[in-house]
């Protein structure tokens, strides 16, 4: 059987009296593209910041690598090797582009106060790598040419790639995207999917919300179909399409 | 009065205030947590070099009691830092730098209340003249500021001055890209206090006394202003900041030895530095000097073969 790397039973979370997130089970397996769809409103970004620890659940579990995750703040999350990049990008607007990008390294020798200042021949020794596999991220989503510019320069789509890019660069074990092809030009969208599929093969397990639903068919392997807050359907891509409850989902209210 | 004493009377000011404002610049300019009780901490560390050099305690020694206690109190400054919002954590740190002077001011036992006590001065030479004391003054201010600012300057220009520019951008995505935002800001809360209060003993040592009223929140204000003047997140830029600011600050009390006014100097002071501040804020909200990048050797790599390709592409 395949390894299960997120497992999530009853999630619940309510804004005020509102349930945003209102029952959710699903089970996201290593390897490959996993989707998550579902019409506005639904709960879908509501749910990635549960499992990130921005939110915290009012009700059921989340599992990550059979860790329960529940309690931890969002960088004890990070750190366990659990990735992400925001729908609306949440850049360090003043910073450079491979700043941007600089800051997402897990593990930098010289983020420690102590080491920043004492271990100094070592760290720089080891940015040198992670400045390359920056540079090469970049490249992937144009934006190379830029990396020396403030990201606050960047335009709407640029941002949203670097915030993709970002996501891409810490070498997580499971990477929450939300949106990623949204706002930015299709054929890109569709190489940034290529991207996620090359590197799905080399160990990496993505969790994507996406809209543009004729890419996210051909990459993902496996759907889940949100509604109102809960999980109402899952299936491969093609048998997906043939559910009744994909097209409520979507449809139902007209 | 010897001119050159006022000179160097600035130049010990410069020093002692470039060090509060490196400080400040660690906090809010790199780090964005906004700070408006600096004044407390240079307090902590004045008082504290006072009472032990009374007891016979080398001044190094009182330098650095100072500054770890200091460090101690930025520490539990910075457990609020993380619940309240920054506007809160404002008047909290406000807050804080007022009821410590008002303890020192009316609890005798401490240190004198009003009158405060005397202190000797860190080194002194048997029979020297008043300029020598200045100079041996200016040595030990500067050396003491020359060490903060190479320190705070290797900081910003690492991983960890990233981390501290990315929580002043937006702490939550910082925090979701795996910094342990507590733990940065109580550490740059505890090195900006350490520094704070090093200029603390400093200031005590150089005036040979310590009295409540040294520790108004102008103080604070006028930390501010350097680096609000000279360019957050910019080390250099906030000691031009210091610079400015003091010569103006310095030579206002000394002119007023002199001139005579229709108005008080230090309240028509009061009232240019709070237009001064509304000027920067409008005309140059970055300050005199803009932001200074992260700057590693990895980076400085890449920026080098850029320009070589640029170069070569333009043959
Ligand atoms: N911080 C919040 N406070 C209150 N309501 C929220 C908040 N975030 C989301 N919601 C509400 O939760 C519901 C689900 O939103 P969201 O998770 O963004 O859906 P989706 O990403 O599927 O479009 C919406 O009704 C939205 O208005
Ligand atoms: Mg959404």
């Amino acid at each position: 059987m395949e390894e299960t790397l997120l497992k999530i039973r009853e999630v619940r979370k309510r804004f005020g009296g509102v349930y945003a997130v209102n029952g959710v089970n699903l089970d996201v397996k290593k390897g490959g593209i996993c989707g998550l769809v579902g019409p506005n409103g639904s709960g879908k970004t509501t749910l990635f910041n549960t499992i990130l620890g921005l939110h915290k659940p009012d009700q059921g579990t989340i599992h990550f690598n059979n860790n329960c995750i529940n309690n931890l703040a969002p960088h004890q999350i990070y750190k366990l090797g659990l990735g992400n990049a925001f729908q609306i990008p949440r850049l360090f607007f003043q910073m450079s582009v491979l700043d941007n990008m600089l800051v997402a390294v897990r593990g930098h020798q010289g983020d420690k106060l102590a080491n920043s200042l004492f271990l100094r021949e070592k760290w720089q020794e080891q940015e040198k790598g992670m400045v390359e596999e920056a540079l090469s991220i970049l490249e992937l989503v144009e934006l190379d040419k830029l990396a020396f510019s403030p990201a606050g320069e960047l335009s709407g789509g640029q941002r949203k790639l670097l915030e993709v890019a970002r996501g891409l660069m810490a070498g997580s074990s499971l990477l929450l995207l939300d949106e990623p092809a949204a706002g930015i030009n299709p054929v890109l969208g569709k190489s940034i999917f290529q991207k996620l599929r090359d590197l799905s093969r080399n160990g990496t397990t993505f969790f994507v919300v996406e809209h543009r639903l004729e890419i996210l068919f051909e990459f993902a392997s496996w759907i889940y179909v949100m509604d109102k807050g809960k999980t109402v359907a899952q299936g491969e891509p093609q048998q997906i399409v043939k559910e009744p409850a994909f097209y409520e989902a979507y449809l139902g209210e007209g | 009065m010897d001119p050159l004493l006022y000179v160097f009377d600035v130049v010990v000011y410069v020093g002692i205030f470039g060090m509060l404002a490196l400080s400040l610049n660690l906090e809010f300019g790199f780090t964005g947590l906004a700070n408006f009780g600096k004044v407390a901490f240079f307090l902590i560390g004045a008082y504290t070099y006072g009472l032990l050099s009374q007891i016979g305690i080398p001044f190094y020694v009182c330098l650095i009691a100072g500054a770890s206690i200091s460090a101690a109190f930025g520490f539990l400054i910075s457990l609020p830092a993380l619940r309240l919002r920054a506007d809160y954590l404002a008047i909290v740190v406000l807050t804080f730098g007022e009821i410590l002077r008002l303890i020192v001011k009316n609890e005798d036992w401490i240190a004198g209340g009003d009158w405060g006590i005397s202190v000797s001065r860190a080194i002194s030479l048997a029979g020297a003249s008043p300029r020598v004391n200045a100079l041996v003054n200016i040595g030990l201010v500067y050396l003491c500021l020359g060490i903060c600012f190479f320190v705070l300057q290797l900081l910003a220009n690492s991983p960890y001055g990233r981390t501290m520019r990315a929580i002043r951008e937006d702490e939550i995505a910082a925090e979701a890209l795996g910094k342990d935002r507590a733990k940065y800001k109580a550490q740059v809360f505890m090195l900006g206090s350490a520094v704070a209060g090093v200029a603390g003993g400093l200031y005590a040592q150089y005036l040979q006394c310590v009295l409540p009223g040294m520790f108004m929140p102008m103080v604070t204000f006028t930390v501010w202003m350097m680096v609000l003047l000279g360019g957050p997140a910019n080390n250099k830029g906030v000691l031009l900041g210091a610079v400015l600011v003091e010569i103006f600050d310095r030579g206002a009390n000394i002119a007023k030895d002199y001139l005579t006014l229709p108005v008080d100097p230090a309240n028509l002071q009061y009232i240019l530095f709070g237009v001064l501040i509304i000027l920067v804020l409008f005309y140059r909200p970055q300050g005199l000097l803009k932001e200074s990048p992260v700057t590693t050797k990895a980076l400085e790599l890449v920026r080098n073969d850029r320009s070589a390709v640029k170069s070569n592409g333009k043959q």
